[in-house]
C-alpha cells in the first residue's frame, strides 16, 4: 500500500516541485546528486532552470512524448476552465473529452517512466486568445497534428518492441483529435497538409523528427528543450 | 528472390547481423528501396549458411506484414471504388471527401505493392470483394444497401477502417525490426485513424451515437459473432507495462489521480484514451466477410 500511495499522482507532483524549486540553489542540487539523482535525465544544467535535457534512448523518447502530451492537457485544462463563450453546442463536452484522453496519456507516461519523468511544467499560452473559439481550435489543430506528425517520427526510433506498442495505442487516438478538430474548422477539407498527396509517399501521413516538432512548439516551452540526446534513426 | 522474407528470416536467428543489413540503425536509411534491395542482393553470400538455419523456422515477418496490408489496402480501395461509382446518394460535400479518402488507400496499395515488387515478393491476387456480405449472392447479405443506403455505407466504412487502424497496430511489433517500413505503416496507420474519425464524426451528424474515437459508450453496430471482433478487445480499460522490477505492472494504479471527472466517467476516458491491436488472424477473418471466390 505504500508503494501503490508514493506512486500517487498527488505525492509525485509535489515531489518534482520542490525539486524545480530548489534546483536553482547551488547546495541544494549538489545534495540532491548526493541523494542519488545524478542519473536523472532532466536535471537542470545550470544554477537556473533554463533548459531540459529529455535525455537518451528509449527514456528520452518517452520523456518526449510526455512532454507533447503535457502540453496538450494543459492546453486543455485552460481551455476547459475558462471555456470561449462562442463555442458551439456540444463542443464543451468533446473539448473536455480530449482534456480527459490527454491527462490519462500524460498520467500514462509518467507512470511509465517512473522516478525519470520529467517534472511538471508551466507551459507558455500566451499566443492564444482563450476567449476566442476560432483561436482556440485552431491552436488545438496545431497542437494536435504537431502530435501525430511527432507519433510518425517517433515509433522507429524505440528499441523496445513492448514500449513500441504502447505508444502506437495512443498515436492513434491522437490521429483521431486530430481529425476531431479538423472537421469542426475545415470539414469539407480534413486531410490537406497532413497526408502527403504526391512523391514515393503520396498517401502516408506527414512526419516530423523531434527536433523539428520542438522547433515547431518552441514559443510554449518556458525554458530551452535540449532533444540532442534522442536516437535518431 | 524475395528479400523481405530473406531479411525476416536472417533477422530471427540473427538479429545482429540483419541490423547491419536492414535500415534498423540507419545502414539503410536514406538509401530507400532501391539500396535495400542491393544490399540485400548480397546476403546469400555472406550469410548462406545463417539463412539455411533460417528457413527452418517461419515466424510472422515483414513479408507477411506487407501482404496483409495490401489486402487491406485492396479492401478499403475498392469498397469506395464501388461506392463512388455507384448510385449512392453522398450528401453534401462528403462526395469529394470520400474522393480523397479513395485516392489515399489507392496510394497506400500503389506503396506496398511497389514495396513488395522491389523486394522481389510476388504480389498476392487482388480478391474479389463483396461489400453486401453475400459472398456473390452465395448466402444471407450482412449489409444488402451498403451501395443504397449513405447510413448503412458509413457503417461498413466505419468498419474497414477501424479495423485498418487495429490491424496495422498488431504489426508494429514485426516491423520493429525495420526503421523505413516501419514508420511508413505508422504513418499509413495515422491516416487509416483519420479517416476513421471522419466517418464516425459524419455518422454522429446523422443522429447516430458514436464519437470520433472508440468508446466503450458508442452504440454498438456490431453483429455478435459475425463482425463483432471489429471492436472485440477495446474497452480495455488497462495497460500492462513492461517494468522489469514488476512493482508498477500496470496502468492505471489504484491511486492513480487520472482525470477531474466522476470515477465512471475517468472509466470511459481510459477505455477511449487508447486504441488497442487486433491480431493478423482477426483482421484477415474480418477482410474475409467481403471476400469471395
Amino acid at each position: 500500500m505504500s508503494e501503490s500511495a508514493s506512486s500517487s499522482l498527488l505525492a509525485r507532483s509535489m515531489r518534482r516541485r520542490s525539486f524545480f524549486r530548489v534546483a536553482g540553489a547551488t547546495v541544494a542540487a549538489s545534495t540532491l546528486v548526493l541523494a542519488g539523482c545524478v542519473k536523472d535525465p532532466v536535471e537542470p544544467t545550470d544554477t537556473q532552470v533554463t533548459t531540459l535535457n529529455l535525455g537518451e534512448g528509449d527514456t528520452g523518447l518517452l520523456n518526449y512524448l510526455l512532454l507533447l502530451e503535457q502540453l496538450e492537457a494543459a492546453f486543455y485544462q485552460k481551455v476547459v476552465t475558462t471555456p470561449p463563450t462562442d463555442l458551439q453546442a456540444g463542443e464543451l463536452a468533446a473539448l473536455t473529452d480530449l482534456r480527459d484522453h490527454e491527462v490519462v496519456h500524460r498520467e500514462f507516461f509518467r507512470q511509465l517512466l517512473g522516478s525519470n519523468a520529467q517534472p511538471t511544467i508551466e507551459f507558455n499560452f500566451s499566443t492564444i486568445n482563450f476567449s476566442s473559439r476560432a483561436s482556440v481550435l485552431a491552436a488545438a489543430r496545431t497542437f494536435e497534428d504537431l502530435g501525430v506528425a511527432a507519433y510518425n517520427g517517433a515509433a522507429k526510433l524505440f528499441t523496445s518492441r513492448e514500449i513500441l506498442a504502447l505508444v502506437s495505442k495512443i498515436a492513434s487516438v491522437e490521429a483521431r483529435h486530430a481529425a476531431f478538430i479538423r472537421d469542426l474548422i475545415q470539414p469539407t477539407d480534413p486531410f490537406g497538409g497532413v497526408v502527403e498527396g504526391s512523391g514515393a509517399y503520396s498517401g502516408l501521413g506527414t512526419v516530423l523528427t523531434p527536433p523539428q516538432v520542438i522547433a515547431a512548439a518552441t514559443s510554449f516551452f518556458p525554458y530551452t528543450i535540449v532533444v540532442s540526446g534522442l536516437p535518431t534513426a | 528472390m524475395n528479400i523481405l522474407q530473406l531479411l525476416a528470416d536472417l533477422d530471427a536467428v540473427d538479429p545482429e547481423a540483419y541490423q547491419r543489413l536492414s535500415g534498423r540503425r540507419g545502414a539503410l536509411t536514406g538509401l530507400g528501396q532501391a539500396g535495400r534491395r542491393a544490399v540485400a542482393a548480397a546476403v546469400p553470400l555472406a550469410f548462406g549458411t545463417m539463412l539455411t538455419k533460417a528457413y527452418g523456422r517461419r515466424p510472422n515477418t515483414v513479408l507477411d506484414v506487407f501482404t496483409l496490408a495490401l489486402t487491406l489496402e485492396y479492401l478499403e480501395s475498392e469498397f469506395y471504388k464501388q461506392a463512388l461509382a455507384s448510385t449512392l446518394a453522398f450528401p453534401g460535400n462528403s462526395k469529394a471527401v470520400f474522393q480523397q479518402i479513395y485516392k489515399h488507400e489507392q496510394d497506400h496499395v500503389a506503396f506496398l505493392e511497389q514495396t513488395l515488387r522491389l523486394s522481389g515478393a510476388v504480389l498476392p491476387d487482388k480478391p474479389r470483394f463483396d461489400f453486401t456480405g453475400s459472398k456473390n449472392g452465395t448466402q444471407a447479405a450482412l449489409f444488402p444497401t451498403v451501395f443504397q443506403d449513405f447510413g448503412t455505407f458509413l457503417k461498413v466504412a466505419q468498419l474497414l477502417e477501424d479495423t485498418g487502424v487495429r490491424a496495422y497496430k498488431g504489426q508494429v511489433g514485426t516491423l520493429i525490426t525495420d526503421n523505413d517500413l516501419l514508420e511508413a505503416a505508422v504513418r499509413i496507420h495515422a491516416v487509416e485513424a483519420r479517416h476513421a474519425a471522419h466517418i464516425r464524426g459524419l455518422r454522429r451528424a446523422l443522429g447516430a451515437n458514436v464519437r470520433d474515437w472508440v468508446s466503450p459508450a458508442d452504440e454498438v453496430i456490431t453483429t455478435k459473432g459475425v463482425t463483432d471482433a471489429v471492436y472485440a478487445g477495446e474497452e480495455l480499460t488497462r495497460q500492462q507495462l513492461p517494468v522489469v522490477d514488476q512493482k508498477i505492472p500496470f496502468f492505471p494504479t489504484e491511486t492513480t489521480q487520472i482525470v477531474t471527472s466522476t470515477p465512471a466517467k475517468a472509466q470511459i476516458s481510459l477505455g477511449e484514451a487508447f486504441d488497442e491491436p487486433m491480431s493478423d488472424v482477426t483482421a484477415s477473418a474480418i477482410a474475409a466477410l467481403f471476400i469471395y471466390g
